[in-house]
């Protein structure tokens, strides 16, 4: 549709503009927060421009972080954070492309029954499970360690889903042809379905990356040594002290550099993230 | 190069029966054509020679070995789909050396009938091209070109015209004919198009309800159609089957057994044509021209039946006028209903 009504560009602009300016605004007083010292933010006048503490600040929260809140330095975080979020876009998509390849393209026993077991899950996520979960990770003696903080997040069906109607959408045929062609079950995985799901392995690993990322309450209950801190649970440790301000500089300076991660997934891979959810390769 | 067999061949999806025994010999080099209404199980024939669906019953023999028991890449065959079924993330040469590579062919070798067979279909400077990236007839190209480069015992189409358009579909037709008699390798057709059938086909062999009807060279077909199914498949616009006893006075000379008298609308005439004939009364309920020749709708007196004859040119006949139709004996062919076939003579058993 293509008008050309100046009034109209202007107010949609406008509306536009104003909501960037409500979404940035916050990210923008974290930022500026970050760069001052410790009392800045305390003074009821709160600066707008950064100031001069930029280097200052995020080097102590990665190298040392704030020892008297119990976390540790901000890297390890990050590492955690990091490690565990591709661990579970990583587990989720083989897994779900494996299910779904199972449950669309070989007739066995019982098939719809797995599959709506599987499709059931998807009511039930961590918060709602949250305590038998909890008890059988602690039972299994998975507090504190990688498998339990990302084992289960990662059983879930969300991504099994989104594939078994991608491949639904695969023509018979093509299954036929190479079969004809002369290529096992594996081999059509491997050489037709892999790639074809190539967008939307990567719309959904942005998908699931960010979801891991942003993971709160179950890193809190399974984590009690710091070293298995996540960097979104983190926060909250060096945001609540006992007997002192918080060091709100040193805070939002940890909030700027756990926001970042996800955008730059986004950023890279946005190209493929958005021809993943409009259109497919057919 | 190879013959396909296939012996008491059956097929049901449950309890129901989809190919209710087939006994068909394709010849070595010879093209067969499967031809029939949705649902008369040539689909489901030939994707059982491909592999594809499981044999209830019977033999399939390709040059002589049985099998039903093969996975589709052992039988030797190459298929071409409806929608074509190219890899759609493959170049075209990707998709012609898809088969090849998982036969573990050699390189030179792979590049030698990949060429080849590119020269052959004209399609040489398409080889570095995504599917999308071509036309419904170049694809349909390199679908041939994916056979092809197989060399294998046998070709199974799958109605593989049906998604051109109608221009398209002449040329190709032409072309896979020109192609097979020119690779001369067996090959089995099916396609519910009769045009397609009677143009492109060795043998027709026509389906209906799981069970073959009629097989003979398309001629053969159109002139002495085994059953009263066949007869009102084959043609167009289709024979009229008029049942005797509607008629006033029958002919004497039709044999034994005779309920039901086909004729086709070319061989009902306006005029009377001399010698043994019968003659039907009616009204002229519909004219339509159609060029060099024009389909006139006559609803019989006798019984109220519609039957159409197709006359050359225009006739000035209007519509609502009674006319006489005369048709020679010797262009009627007389059916039982019961049997549903030709009273005429046995014909030699399916």
């Amino acid at each position: 549709m293509v008008e050309n009504r100046p009034w109209l560009s202007f107010l949609t602009h406008l509306v536009l503009i104003a909501g960037v300016v409500v979404v940035v605004f916050p990210v923008y007083l974290a930022f500026v927060a970050s760069t001052h010292g410790s009392g800045d933010f305390m003074r009821g006048l709160v600066p707008l421009l950064p100031g001069p503490h930029l280097v200052e600040n995020y080097g102590r929260m990665l190298t040392e972080g704030i020892s008297t809140a119990g976390a540790p330095p901000l890297w390890i975080m990050l590492m955690n954070s990091l490690a565990i979020a591709i661990i579970i876009a990583v587990g989720k998509i083989a897994i779900s492309l494996l299910s779904a390849y199972a449950i669309v393209f070989f007739k066995f026993p019982f098939r719809m029954l797995a599959f709506w077991i599987i499709f059931i899950t998807l009511m039930l996520p961590v918060e709602v499970r949250i305590i038998p979960t909890f008890a059988v990770v602690a039972n299994l003696g998975l507090l504190n360690s990688y498998v339990g903080l990302t084992l289960p997040l990662i059983a879930s069906a969300t991504a099994t889903f989104l594939f078994r109607q991608f491949f639904l959408t695969v023509p018979d045929e093509l299954m036929e042809a190479a079969r004809v062609d002369g290529a096992g079950p594996m081999k059509f995985f491997r050489d037709i379905l892999l790639p074809l799901s190539r967008t939307n392995i990567a719309a959904l690993f942005v998908i699931l990356f960010i979801y891991g990322w942003v993971q709160y309450l179950w890193p809190l209950l399974v984590t009690t040594d710091s070293r298995y801190y996540t960097v979104v649970m983190g926060i909250k440790r060096l945001a609540a002290t006992a007997d002192a301000e918080p060091l709100w500089n040193l805070v939002m300076a940890s909030v700027i550099l756990a926001m970042l991660p996800p955008v730059l997934v986004v950023i890279f891979m946005q190209r493929l993230f958005v021809k993943g959810l409009v259109d497919t390769e057919k | 190069m190879a013959t396909i067999d296939l012996i008491d061949l059956k097929k049901n999806y449950g309890n129901v029966p989809a190919v209710k025994g087939v006994n068909l010999r394709v010849a070595d080099g010879e093209l067969i054509v499967l031809v029939g209404p949705s649902g008369c199980g040539k689909s489901t024939l030939l994707r059982m020679v491909a592999g594809l669906e499981t044999v209830s019953e019977g033999r399939i023999e390709i040059g002589g070995r049985d099998v039903v028991k093969a996975e589709p890449a052992e039988r030797d065959i190459a298929m071409v789909f409806q929608n074509y079924a190219l890899y759609p993330h493959m170049t075209v040469r990707g998709n012609l050396e898809y088969g090849l590579k998982n036969r573990g062919t050699p390189r030179a070798e792979i590049d030698r009938r990949v060429q080849e067979a590119a020269d052959i279909l004209e399609i040489g400077a398409l080889l570095d091209r995504k599917p999308r990236q071509l036309s419904g007839g170049q694809r349909q190209r390199v679908a041939m070109g994916r056979a092809i480069v197989r060399e294998p015992a046998a070709f199974l189409f799958d109605e593989p015209l049906s998604n051109l358009d109608a221009k398209l579909r002449v040329q190709m037709r032409v072309e896979i004919r020109k192609l097979q008699r020119r690779l001369k390798t067996t090959s089995l057709y099916v396609t519910h198009d009769q045009l397609e059938a009677m143009t492109l086909a060795d043998r027709l062999v026509v389906m209906n309800g799981g069970l073959v009807e009629q097989i003979g060279t398309p001629t053969e077909v159109y002139d002495r159609p085994a059953t009263v199914f066949v007869a009102g498949f084959i043609g167009s616009p289709p024979m009229n089957l008029i049942p005797v006893s509607s008629l006033s006075g029958a002919p004497a000379a039709l044999p034994r057994n005779t309920d039901i008298i086909g004729i086709r609308p070319d061989a009902l005439f306006l005029d009377p044509q001399g010698g043994d004939a019968i003659a039907l009364a009616g009204k002229v309920e519909l004219l339509e021209p159609i060029g060099g020749e024009s389909h006139l709708h006559v609803r019989l007196d006798s019984s109220g039946q519609s039957v159409v004859l197709s006359v050359p040119g225009r006739p000035d006949i209007a519509e609502g006028s009674a006319v006489t139709l005369h048709a020679r004996l010797a262009d009627i062919h007389p059916y039982n209903a019961q049997t549903g076939r030709r009273t005429d003579e046995t014909v030699a058993n399916l």
